[in-house]
């Protein structure tokens, strides 16, 4: 399309949180969580300063160094701000290749800029009118950039989340090595990529493609889990792969209906996924309930009690199915379709996240939630995501869960720590 | 967004689905069911490239159903692989060799070939030179096209391969039944290369469109036309609509060349007469956008440059300074009574500026056309629009805007054609209906539509 990128000068866009932003910590079953604080911020902004100066060679080349008079309008969805240091800008490149700036009436010439927009650009345009002559048009444009926005919500138990990862491509789900220097491990489609810190950023270390035979289905699932003999194991449907445990890293996958881990540690089961649709098939190992099957389920979630645990199952027909080795029932909730449970030193121990879009206007939310009964009471305020949620596992070891949200707005895929902190 | 009057539409056409509970995003999509859909008139033929009309909503919804592209065009108009994974431009744009996917198969389970692809686009195409090789295809241009992989995203360039009269396509769902005029009933396809789509099936029907809000309120629809005069009263009711962004061209064609430089300013003097706010806010019901350019600004970003106001007292002063005053006829399409309540509308507005102009059905010497501008590429909408309307082919010099500006410019300086209004194509959709997803460029992609199972 249109337009050229330029260099680095300006920029009039707010800066975009590009990806590394990263807290890692430690799972292990000490209660306090923080490890590692690592804040470094990419920015991405529309550059506009060589093509100002484009526009104002175009426009000097129309009127030679004369006196003219300058109006600029917006008719973009930039800012006043941003409009106001375009149109200073230009003022300064203007003067510097020679135009006076004068009233209408005392000018040999009127150029009237316009900031516009299209589709793919900004585009700044100039209609230049010399006496009785036909207008001359000249025209630039700069490729569009969108700003990043996350809310934050304070709550009582307080559910934070903390940015892991970043990029375009779709994010299955993300695993957290803690190791020196920490690692992240990004499932996406057709490839396992490990990440390393290295001076404060995440520097790809190593890829694996992810062989499969199969398309695969629409909305791809996949899971990540840390392991302690090797480094990781990855789930798709139809297909696992399985990691060295040394570095550098070799990774084999095979087609497999291997049953998934579901649950959190040290509570869980095992569950077959269907290799051509997003959801468990109902069978776990070992069974759950009196039947030993379940209805199809997209998540599921332990709630340890002293005696038994009591299983939730977000099911595909949009109910949660609250199951123990006795009774099953429905739960009457306004939850999504993805839940997890995460262990922690909070209150019962144990709280399980649910997705939820419940007022349906504004972008999905996890809240965290207990079971003092058989009933959800909400524990912390609903954390708000820019967009989807697409992904919701426990991390391996239960202590945090990871999200991955898409951001419509800029299209971009956001992996997310989820982690309780207790008293608030 | 101060730019766009379509965008607030659609955010408020979005709020009013999202009140109603319709949509509920942190609910996994669930697979099965049947999209129930209600179109306006069913194409005479099911094959892209072979007389569908390319300037139906319907055909080219349609096509990509059934069908795929070499390349498709994303949201923000960027080039994107699907039945090509790569490309390569040799000779400035004349030359283009094209990388296939592996392993995708034709709705009869025969995989894709070069060959294949090669013929289909041939019979698409009779202009060009096109060779396969063992995995990818070359196309050789007759002239340089620097947006030759746009245009191969247009419905017509679908992949289709034909066996014995029979059309088989490799697109998200394929034909089970087909009463040409009156019914198609499409299936899923469970392999198909990009992931099956979570409906089972779809089944469309032909409804006058003047019933088709009573079939979707009375469920036997999930989906169904708006008409752009219809579009503010089913948001006031509170239904449930999509908005594309104004993408459709209504305008006058000149059927000749100007003749004199009187006939110019006569044109000249139409255009300065028409009423275009006065005909928004009252035949459309406050609908669209008027135009001035043949590309709308989000497409082409500096339509302000161009005139749409209405001035009688220029248009009146410059009939009257020229001596002969022929009388116009003014045709269009007798089916559409939205076009005939406009064309009346700018009979009477041509009349107060001292103009003859009167109806005709048949042969006029300017028609009212509405022309869907096909791609998010605007050189190649704005080379569609000129061949449609038989304007002269626009000389795509460059990517620059302005290089389109100049083409543009130089398309409407014929005075060929009178830019009326940019219209957006509106849809109502039932609660049942999910991830619904109308593109940039009106069309829609079902492949993630799915319907809530409480409602199947």
């Amino acid at each position: 399309m249109w337009g050229t990128m330029s260099t680095n000068i300006a920029s009039y866009n707010s800066r975009v949180p590009e990806m590394f932003t990263a807290w890692l910590s430690c799972w292990r079953r000490i209660s306090c969580v923080a490890c590692i604080a690592i804040l470094a911020a990419a920015a991405s902004a529309a550059d506009w300063s060589e093509q100002e100066r484009l526009l104002s060679q175009k426009i000097a080349a129309t009127t030679g160094p004369a006196a003219v008079s300058l109006e600029v309008v917006n008719r973009s969805s930039l800012s006043k701000t941003d409009a106001a240091s375009i149109q200073g800008s230009l003022r300064t490149q203007l003067a510097a290749l020679g135009l006076r700036f004068v009233k209408p009436e005392q000018s040999s010439a009127v150029v009237d800029v316009s900031l516009s927009e299209n589709l793919a650009s900004y585009v700044l345009v100039a209609q230049i009118r010399q006496g009785q002559n036909e207008p001359a048009v000249v025209m630039v444009s700069v490729p569009r950039s969108e700003p990043l926005n996350t809310v934050y919500e304070p709550a009582v138990m307080l559910l934070r989340k903390i940015q892991l990862w970043s990029q375009d491509e779709p994010i299955l789900d993300v695993g957290v090595v803690d190791t020196s220097p920490p690692h992240i491990v990004v499932l996406e489609p057709n490839r396992i990529v490990l990440y390393s810190l290295q001076a404060a950023r995440w520097q790809q270390e190593q890829a694996f493609m992810i062989p499969h035979t199969r398309w695969w289905p629409r909305d791809l699932r996949g899971r990540v889990l840390i392991r302690k003999d090797h480094l990781f194991d990855a789930y798709l449907p139809g297909t696992t792969c399985s990691s060295t445990g040394s570095s550098p890293l070799a990774v084999s996958c095979r087609e497999s209906d291997d049953p998934w881990p579901i649950g959190t540690e040290p509570v869980t089961l095992k569950g077959f996924f269907s290799p051509t649709r997003n959801f468990f098939t109902g069978i776990v190992v070992p069974g759950v309930g009196r039947s030993g099957t379940v209805a199809t389920f997209y998540t599921a979630a332990p709630i340890p009690r002293d005696r038994y645990t009591l299983w939730l199952f977000a099911g595909v027909d949009g109910r949660v199915h609250e199951i123990d080795d006795a009774n099953e029932q429905l739960l009457t909730t306004n939850w999504g379709s993805d839940i997890a449970g995460v262990r922690t030193s909070c209150s019962s121990g144990f709280q399980i996240l649910a997705t939820s879009n419940s007022d349906g206007v504004s972008s999905d939310t996890v809240r965290a939630y207990e079971f003092p009964n058989r009933d959800p009471i909400p524990v912390s305020q609903p954390l708000e995501f820019s967009g989807s949620i697409t992904s919701l596992w426990p991390e391996s070891g239960g202590a945090s869960a990871v999200a991955v949200s898409h951001n419509p707005r800029t299209g971009k895929y956001e992996a997310f720590r989820l982690a309780i902190t207790c008293g608030q | 967004m101060k730019l766009f009057g379509w965008p607030l539409r659609a955010v408020s056409s979005l709020l009013l689905l999202l009140q109603s509970g319709a949509l509920s995003a942190a609910t996994r999509p669930q697979y099965g069911g049947t999209l129930r859909v209600a179109i306006r008139s069913a194409p005479a033929t099911l094959d892209p490239s072979e007389g569908a009309d390319e300037n139906s909503p319907e055909s080219r919804n349609l096509s990509r159903l059934m069908f795929d592209t070499l390349v498709t065009l994303s949201d923000s108009g960027k080039v994107q692989p699907a039945l090509a994974v790569t490309w390569q431009e040799q000779s400035g744009g004349q030359r283009w060799q094209l990388s296939l996917r592996r392993g995708v198969k034709f709705d009869d389970g025969s995989p894709l070939t070069p060959d294949i692809v090669a013929s289909s686009l041939r019979t698409a195409n009779l202009g060009w030179n096109i060779n396969s090789s063992d995995e990818s295809v070359l196309i050789e241009l007759p002239q340089p096209n620097p947006a030759l992989l746009a245009e191969l995203a247009l419905e017509r360039n679908s992949i289709v391969k034909r066996s014995s009269g029979t059309l088989h396509g490799t697109g998200p769902f394929h034909v089970t039944d087909w009463r040409a005029g009156q019914e198609l009933s499409l299936v899923a396809t469970e392999d198909y290369w990009d992931g099956r789509a979570y409906l089972d099936s779809i089944q469309i029907d032909v409804v006058n469109p003047r019933d088709q809000m009573l079939s979707l309120e009375l469920g036997k629809a999930n989906l169904v036309n708006i008409l752009p005069e219809q579009a503010r009263k089913a948001v006031m009711e509170g239904r449930r609509i999509s908005t594309s962004p104004p993408l459709e061209l209504m305008a006058l064609v000149f059927s000749r060349d100007r003749q004199s430089v009187d006939d110019g300013k006569l044109r000249e003097s139409l255009a300065l007469a028409i009423d275009r706010i006065s005909i928004k806010n009252v035949l459309l019901q406050g609908e669209g956008e008027p135009a001035g350019t043949i590309l709308p600004r989000w497409l082409n970003g500096y339509d302000f440059l161009f005139s749409k106001e209405a001035d009688l007292a220029r248009a009146r002063q410059q009939v009257s300074e020229l001596r002969s005053r022929p009388s116009w006829t003014l045709g269009y399409d007798s089916g559409d009574p939205l076009a005939r309540l406009v064309a009346e509308r700018i009979v009477l507005n041509a009349r107060d500026a001292g103009l003859n102009l009167q109806l005709a059905a048949g042969m006029s010497d300017v028609r009212l056309v509405r022309i869907i501008l096909p791609s998010l590429d605007p050189w190649v909408s704005l080379m569609t629009v000129a061949k449609i309307a038989g304007l002269p082919a626009p000389k795509h010099a460059g990517d620059g805007p302005e290089d389109l500006y100049r083409a543009e410019n130089q398309l409407l300086r014929t005075d060929r054609m009178i830019p009326l209004f940019h219209l957006p194509l509106n849809y109502g959709l039932s609660p049942a209906v999910r991830n619904w997803v109308q593109r940039q460029d009106g069309i829609w992609d079902l492949r993630n539509l799915w319907i809530a199972s409480e409602t199947r």
